[in-house]
């Protein structure tokens, strides 16, 4: 595409900047401040020779002031600390509840790529390793495969300004030969579901241990398990998560009819990113100071198992996939042409005629396009 | 799209912009409780406040729209305390827990798992098992009152600091900069899905967030115009006139480059530009130092060109370090046994500290008096002083090995170059580290200039991920006045 950086003459009230640099403005202003019947020590040795004066309020005066006393320090970082008003890694002074998180450094991202391309680790595996989110860790890889393959093309980097950011913003750099890692984010994030909203009186008896099966069973409204089911569950731990997470999702219990059906609400343990984690923590717990070994050696064993689950289960839908599409490639073509079935049917339109999930105008129904807040512009864009 | 985002000192609005003026306003933000207004006044005027900062580009009917009443929220949950518990002791006794201080291991194993998310808060008191699960930290959910619109394309630029507002954010989406999942996309208000990456050009980038240019390099610009283009006129001349003036000044650059320096004044002029640049501090003058950049450029040119390999000076760094050294016949300089070495040593400790970034080591006033500078000005006085030793001036030691390397690496990634729309060689634009964060349901690439919006952002115990400059005092009423016809 053509360039079209606008050239510097365009006075544009977006870009205030682009007029003068900020030295000499504020030098500006500062001549400007003085000649306005206001004494300062400061008065410097030259003065404007413009005969307009500028127009000077008050409040106009009083930025001027902080910009050169309190706000100057804002102007120009330090490498590697954060230059808030706050002096703290909050950047907002009026919201305390905000705070600027660390990125990856340069190096820390370069290792992550390095782990999952060259070394073949799994996703769960680094992000274990380096306290990384999953997604993350797929992000970074994904964004150091473009850089590649941008340093390949030729293309120009923007290297002072990122180097300029990890100058400005806290960062997490890798640490190697170093035993006390310091955590990047939380991996472990429960995200809270809606069904735990309302708040439920739900009376146990004091005789009966009452655990997060059964709270997510009372927050779903499913009847609650039977005395030996839930006895082998409590004593069970590990294979009931194990279950729940590397069986097809299709086993999982679901009550309700019709449109109010729905899945029974699991425990924290089966919906958190890492459930393994759960499954060491209680063997360290159990054996981890007579036998640490075996320790390791079983999570090593429990994360293999995941990853080949977590492929297995891809290559199925792959599968899947494939066997409902009917390929044609016709001779001397360019093309192949991909046939899927289409159902539409009163399950698939539903009752309005107007589910998404059949495909097509169907007829009698108005399109809705014309009403009111429809989104025109795409909804999603496919890689 | 008329731009109404102005920043009045009178009535100060907060907007999403690097502005100084914005920066000021925001230094003055308080929270003013008002017990004579009226709930409606109160939410009125906090839903006003946050709407000039959240969205100020789109319509209220939009936003209306957009809006939802459910809050995105996580906790955080600590393997240790999920392997320990099946949940029961939450439950336990009255159905809210057993009223009993954890044990104090309970609470370190806690903390390393929690250690980002309280770190820098001193821990209230515990009163139950739930504060083992909280960490006794509420969720601000009505910090995530404005979540919807973090989805947005432009305020996904701005928030990964590619642009200085989301002004600029957005009209570089209409101008066709900006790249969703590869493939161009012109719509601002494209509602990014988790997992999207959006990429945006670098060089506008550099334009938007660098220091704009000042009178004279603006004029130094047009100076440059003029002359290419008046070289490009003389360049038809000639091609129309004949191959004879062509041959002349090919003799006439011959001429130029006919007086060979020794390489030794040589290698000594480079140092010291080199030394020059980066010492450089901000007490001097930018259009100081950009003429001893281009000095050095123009001194490494001349010393390359005189290579037979005519691709030297087109190729990579290190080819042309190598080039640059064999040019110069210079030699590592071995270790000496002597006193000499105590001090080399020191001073490379101090080098590999300052190499950290190059600008910190730019910009570090210490550098001025720093012990790689003084040892080289040593060495180049002792250099003027008995030109006849041969070892003093063409060894370099490991110092000057790296000041001249990290020269030429400046050189290369951050050159200085009129053509471009913003003040070269590239630094930051005044009070951009006030505003710098970057949210983290983003992961971005600034080499790159790309990002992958990861997920939708939520609160979490304590935090909210949404960078709005208002409290629980603004959002919370506006919040509610959202929530009115739904």
């Amino acid at each position: 595409m053509a360039q079209r950086i606008p050239n510097h003459l365009v006075s544009n009230s977006l870009l205030p900047y682009l007029s003068s640099s900020p030295s000499t403005s504020l030098f500006r202003l500062t001549t400007a401040y003085t000649s306005s019947s206001l004494t300062d020590a400061s008065r410097p040795a030259s003065r404007s020779f413009s005969t307009t004066r500028p127009s000077q309020t008050k409040l106009r005066r009083e930025m001027i002031r902080w910009l050169r006393g309190k706000g100057s320090e804002l102007q120009h970082h330090t490498p590697g600390e954060t230059n808030y008003i706050t002096h703290t890694n909050k950047p907002f002074p009026g919201n305390p509840l905000y705070r600027s998180d660390p990125i990856l450094s340069e190096d820390m991202r370069n290792e992550i790529h390095r782990q999952v391309t060259v070394q073949n680790k799994s996703v769960r595996a680094v992000s274990v390793q380096y306290s990384v989110d999953m997604r993350r860790v797929a992000a970074v890889v994904r964004l150091v495969e473009l850089e590649n393959q941008m340093k390949e093309q030729g293309k120009s980097l923007a290297l002072p300004y990122a180097r300029a950011i990890h100058e400005m913003v806290p960062v997490t750099h890798l640490r190697e030969h170093d035993d006390r890692r310091k955590s990047h984010e939380t991996i472990n994030d429960l995200p809270v579901h809606r069904l735990t909203d309302p708040q439920i009186f739900y009376p146990v008896s004091e005789s009966r241990q009452f655990n997060r099966i059964d709270a997510g069973r009372v927050f779903s409204a499913a009847p609650a398990l039977r005395n030996q089911r839930a006895e082998w569950l409590e004593a069970n731990p590990d294979e009931t998560i194990r279950r729940i997470t590397q069986e097809s999702p299709a086993n999982i219990e679901k009550v309700g009819k019709g449109d109010e059906e729905h899945q029974v609400l699991l425990p924290a343990d089966a919906r958190i990113p890492h459930p393994h984690m759960i499954t060491h923590e209680r063997n360290r717990l159990t054996i981890g100071k007579t036998e640490p070994a075996e320790v390791r050696q079983k999570y090593r064993e429990r994360l293999e198992q995941e990853t080949q689950v977590e492929l297995q289960r891809k290559e199925r839908a792959q599968q899947r996939l494939e066997m409902k599409t009917q390929k044609v490639q016709p001779e001397n073509s360019r093309f192949e042409f991909r046939f899927t079935d289409v159902v539409v049917s009163r399950e698939t339109t539903g009752l309005t005629g107007r589910g998404h999930k059949a495909p097509g105008r169907r007829y009698g129904v108005p399109s809705s396009d014309r009403k009111k807040g429809q989104v025109k512009i795409p909804t999603r864009v496919k890689v | 799209m008329r731009n109404r985002a102005t920043t009045p000192l009178k009535t100060p609005k907060i907007r999403q912009s690097w502005s100084k003026y914005n920066l000021y306003n925001l230094s003055r933000l308080r929270d003013v409780y008002r017990p004579n207004a009226t709930f409606f006044q109160q939410k009125w005027k906090a839903k006003a406040a946050a709407r000039a900062y959240h969205g100020e580009q789109v319509s209220e009917k939009q936003w209306q729209r957009m809006f939802s009443p459910r809050l995105r929220s996580v906790v955080p949950m600590a393997p240790s305390n999920l392997a320990r518990d099946d949940g029961s002791a939450m439950s336990a006794g009255r159905g809210s827990g057993l009223t009993k201080a954890p044990q104090p291991e309970e609470m370190e194993d806690f903390e390393v798992y929690e250690e980002d998310a309280g770190a820098d808060k001193p821990r209230e008191k515990f009163r139950g098992s739930r504060a083992s699960y909280t960490g006794e930290r509420t969720t601000p959910y009505v910090q995530m009152t404005f979540a919807p619109l973090e989805r947005r394309l432009d305020t996904a630029i701005f928030r990964a600091m590619f642009a200085s507002s989301a002004r600029q954010a957005r009209q570089f989406v209409v101008h066709g900069a900006v790249k969703v999942n590869g493939k161009p996309m012109r719509f601002p208000g494209y509602l990014l899905n988790p997992g999207d990456m959006f990429q945006v050009e670098p060089e506008r980038v550099m334009y938007a967030t660098g220091a704009p240019k000042d009178k004279v390099e603006r004029r130094q610009t047009r100076v440059a115009r003029k002359k290419a283009a008046e070289e490009a006129k003389k360049a038809e001349e000639a091609a129309e006139e004949a191959a004879e003036e062509a041959e002349e000044a090919a003799e006439a650059t011959k001429a130029e480059s006919a007086p060979l320096e020794a390489p030794r004044k040589t290698l000594r002029a480079l140092m010291s530009k080199a030394k020059a640049i980066m010492n450089s501090s901000k007490d001097v003058l930018p259009a100081k130092r950009k003429q001893d950049l281009r000095g050095f450029q123009r001194a490494v040119r001349r010393v390359l060109s005189r290579s037979g390999n005519s691709s030297v000076l087109t190729a990579n760094l290190e080819e042309q370090f190598s080039e640059l050294t064999t040019l110069l016949k210079v030699k590592r300089a071995e270790k000496k046994p002597q006193k000499a070495e105590k001090t080399e040593v020191e001073a490379k400790a101090e080098g590999s500290a300052t190499e950290k970034s190059e600008s910190e080591a730019a910009t570090t006033k210490a550098g001025e008096n720093g012990p790689i500078t003084t040892q080289l000005s040593e060495a180049f006085r002792q250099a003027i002083q008995n030109p006849e030793k041969e070892v003093d001036t063409s060894e370099l030691s490991d110092e000057e090995f790296e000041v001249l390397r990290r020269a030429l690496v400046q050189m290369r990634d951050n050159p200085v170059d009129s053509t471009k729309p913003y003040a070269t060689p590239w630094r930051p634009r005044d009070y951009m580290s006030a505003f710098a964060t970057i949210p983290r349901y983003l992961e971005v690439n600034h080499n790159i200039c790309a990002a992958v919006y990861l997920r939708h952002p939520v609160a979490r115990p304590g935090f909210g991920e949404v960078p709005t400059p208002f409290g629980e005092m603004v959002n919370n009423p506006a919040f509610v006045w959202y929530l009115r016809r739904r």
